[in-house]
């Protein structure tokens, strides 16, 4: 079984790798346009040429930061929301139209306003990252304060804790799984905001560079950052998912 | 009898409650606009707002951006719903090629669709074709995961009782492979419909000269912060008015499949 | 005279229209082990969670320690039945346990050490490191009162807490309890619907009638203490309790 398992491990190697060759050789032979399909051996070149030109990570790490700060702004915001509609009835009653109103509305068309309103700067662009990455958070939270145990809330009650007690030691553990759910989809659609607001507002990062790319008709370029994109949103994710695995790990431990 | 008044009289005003942030809150726009405390050269008044949103519905160019957007985005569902559908049923169904083809697959994915918006323009240049490549590349993503779980996921012992039944091939497929599969793969694809509109928008956005994300930048540019503030309403109103349609779709046909689909 | 740890008067309880307790009366000593016993549908749990002072009754009232009930307090400790949903799940086992004592404001280095000699006297000691989802049925409710236990509760109320275990777990959790409340002197008040476990550990059986729920009749048990499962079972005085509450609940 094991062999097997080898076996088929070798296998999807040698696929990727014949992929790569194949779109290797169709490039040399011309056979794909260089315009549109630079090959993979121009692609890294690029990437090494940006890489010694100081033109890689600055750009992935202007491009992460923004990424970052919206994400975590969106995330505080929107487990406190989240636990507030859990809480309190009326302010669910007044608050929620107007959410369910707002959550369908993409979140790139808030740029255009955002832009007249805070001009070109990282602050429009963070503000827009946090709206967008505001909605998986605050569902996920919301959904998981509601799911607390009644149970352990009595069991709360009968200890004689306090509210704020209650929230920090019962409640978001509790709801944590829920939230991280919401945390994870929170990050890609960060990363993809963060692309957007600098293609729309020339902010520094990997998505300027990629647009610049295009229109200078560098298509090396152009696929050496989205490969960097790629990877950016990979590494995230997995980071993401590896803190999320030693958090909730009291989930899967049995006796 | 009394009663069920007195719930109704709750339940109304319950409903109101909703409208009353969002009322307030344009109350003191407007006033805020009259006292001069809000700048109106970029955030404008609601009754301005209100005459800007309703000459451009009767003008026709909301009504032609809303299709605009729309072809786009419901093309590349289609598209994206086939490939999708297709090689998510054979890799469902073959696990030594998930095992093969898998790997790349992983590390295709993570690549966010927007960053193929310069790509599909070096392609395709301005126009519905680099659109709908956008759109089907970030829609593919997640039918094909359903797909897959769908064929997998598939409940062995119907398979069991298929061939208990002495059921042919054909009939297997027809009658309880694709049936079960595609209830499920139907909550998918309403799932990337919702992805589908925000994708198309966001391409008209970046740079696609065409549809609602474009004559929304094209207002805010040509500092028309009234028709800006109408287009947004628009499209926040075509978002959630979509998302109402998928949900009810949802509701009459698809929720009996939920517990398969485990959603 | 011995103080009263309990005293309950005319106690009514309806959930809209439907009444679950009627009038009840009861008085509880100091250090007593009482056994409610009755079938489904008596009012038991309700009785046990207005004792708790998770619901306030619509007729009548409580007295705890001289003080009437005005919700809960530490000084009655609630067990329940289902264990796996009191327990933190997040939490290793001695800071389960430790939840009481963060409660009470114990510094935090003493938290520990608190927590870990209550466990080593339960003989949980080895599975302090354990997250409950790790440990067996018998071994998380143990948890759950060595966690009620660190409250220090004058009171402790049960709630049919071995029904969802096996046989052999429920005798020896049944000797376990009745050591324990006679170490920290605890007064208990012990709902099930087995009779024999109602006699087993009580010194006072009340049997509850249906529908709505009544005081059908108190029982004064003479048994010698300390229980043991064997001999106390078949001990006449035992199995004459058995007749009479017998009938009572079931009828003849």
């Amino acid at each position: 079984m094991r062999r097997h398992a080898l076996g088929l491990r070798l296998l999807a190697l040698l696929f990727a790798a014949l992929l790569v060759a194949a779109w290797q050789g169709l490039a040399d032979a011309r056979l794909i346009s260089p315009v549109f399909f630079p090959s993979p051996s121009r692609t890294i070149a690029a990437l090494v040429a940006m890489e010694q030109r100081g033109d890689l990570w600055w750009p992935l790490a202007a491009t992460s930061l923004r990424m970052f700060y919206g994400w975590v702004l969106a995330s505080l915001a929107g487990i406190l929301l989240g636990s507030g509609l859990a809480r309190s009835g009326p302010v669910r009653a007044y608050l929620e139209p107007f959410l369910e109103f707002l959550r369908p509305l993409p979140a790139s068309a808030i740029i255009p306003p955002a832009i007249l309103l805070l001009g070109l700067t990282s602050k429009m662009a963070v503000v827009v990252i946090a709206f967008g990455a505001l909605w998986p958070v605050l569902l996920g939270a919301y959904h998981g304060f509601c799911s607390v145990d009644p149970q352990l809330v009595e069991m709360a009650t009968a200890l004689g804790m306090r509210w704020r007690s209650f929230l920090w030691k019962v409640a978001l553990p509790s709801a944590l799984p829920d939230i991280f759910a919401g945390v994870r989809v929170s990050l890609a659609i960060a990363l993809i905001l963060a692309i957007v607001t600098e293609m729309q507002s020339a902010q520094p990062g990997l998505g300027f560079l990629i647009l610049m790319a295009q229109r200078n008709f560098r298509s090396a370029e152009l696929f050496a950052g989205i490969v960097a994109l790629g990877v950016l949103g990979l590494v995230t994710n997995q980071v993401l998912m590896t803190a999320e695995r030693w958090l909730l790990r009291w989930r899967t431990l049995r006796g | 009898m009394a009663r069920n008044r007195q719930a109704a009289g709750w339940r109304a005003i319950g409903s109101l409650r909703g409208v009353a942030i969002p009322a307030l809150l344009l109350a003191l726009w407007e006033a805020g606009a009259a006292l001069g405390v809000v700048p109106e050269d970029t955030m404008s008044r609601p009754s301005a707002i209100a005459v800007a949103g309703w000459r451009a519905l009767w003008d026709g160019s909301l009504v032609l951006a809303t299709i605009q957007t729309f072809q786009c985005a419901l093309i590349g569902l289609a598209l994206a719903a086939m490939i999708a559908i297709a090689s998510g049923v054979l890799i469902g169904l073959l696990p030594a090629l998930e095992a093969v083809v898998g790997p790349t697959l992983d590390a295709i994915r993570p690549v966010p669709a927007v960053a193929i918006i310069p790509l599909a323009l070096l392609i395709y240049g301005f126009g519905v074709r680099m659109e709908v490549l956008v759109v089907t590349f970030a829609c593919v993503w997640p039918i094909l995961i359903v797909a897959v779980s769908a064929v997998r996921g598939m409940e062995p012992r119907l398979m069991d009782i298929a061939r208990t039944l002495e059921m042919s091939l054909a009939a297997r497929l027809w009658r309880i492979v694709l049936p079960a599969v595609l209830a499920r793969i139907a909550v998918g694809v309403r799932v990337s419909a919702g992805i589908a509109l925000v994708v198309a928008v966001t391409v008209e956005i970046v740079l696609n000269p065409q549809g609602l994300g474009y004559s929304l930048t094209v207002a805010a540019q040509s500092l028309h912060p009234d028709l800006m503030w109408a287009e947004l309403l628009w499209v926040g109103l075509t978002g959630w008015a979509f998302n109402r349609l998928l949900t009810m779709i949802d509701r009459r046909w698809l929720w009996r499949f939920h517990a398969w689909a485990g959603a | 005279m011995i103080p009263n740890a309990l005293q309950v008067r005319q106690l009514s309880m309806s959930f809209g229209t439907h009444l679950v307790l009627d009038r009840i009366d009861l008085d509880v000593s100091d250090g007593e082990f009482l056994s409610v016993v009755g079938a489904s549908g008596c009012g038991k749990t309700t009785l046990l969670r207005l004792l708790a002072g998770l619901i306030v009754p619509t007729a009548g009232e409580m007295v705890a320690l001289g003080r009437p009930i005005s919700g809960p307090s530490r000084e009655r400790a609630i067990v329940f039945q289902d264990y796996s949903r009191s327990l933190l799940p997040w939490r290793r086992v001695w800071t389960n346990v430790a939840l009481a004592y963060e409660v009470r404001g114990v510094p935090y280095k003493e938290r520990r050490g608190r927590a870990y000699a209550l466990l080593e006297r339960m003989g949980l000691g080895a599975v302090g490191e354990y997250f409950p989802g790790q440990l067996s049925g018998g071994m998380q409710q143990r948890v759950q009162i060595a966690r009620c236990l660190a409250q220090e509760p004058r009171v402790m109320l049960m709630d049919e807490p071995f029904g969802a275990l096996d046989a052999l777990t429920r005798q020896s959790l049944q000797d376990e309890i009745a050591r324990l409340a006679a170490q920290q002197r605890v007064t208990v008040v012990f709902i099930t619907h087995d009779l024999e476990e109602a006699i087993y550990l009580g010194d006072r059986v009340v049997a509850l009638s249906p529908n709505p729920g009544r005081v059908a009749e108190i029982v004064r048990l003479e048994l010698p203490r300390p229980r043991h499962q064997l001999t106390t079972r078949e001990d006449p005085a035992f199995l004459g309790a058995r007749h009479r509450l017998f009938n009572l609940l079931v009828g003849p």
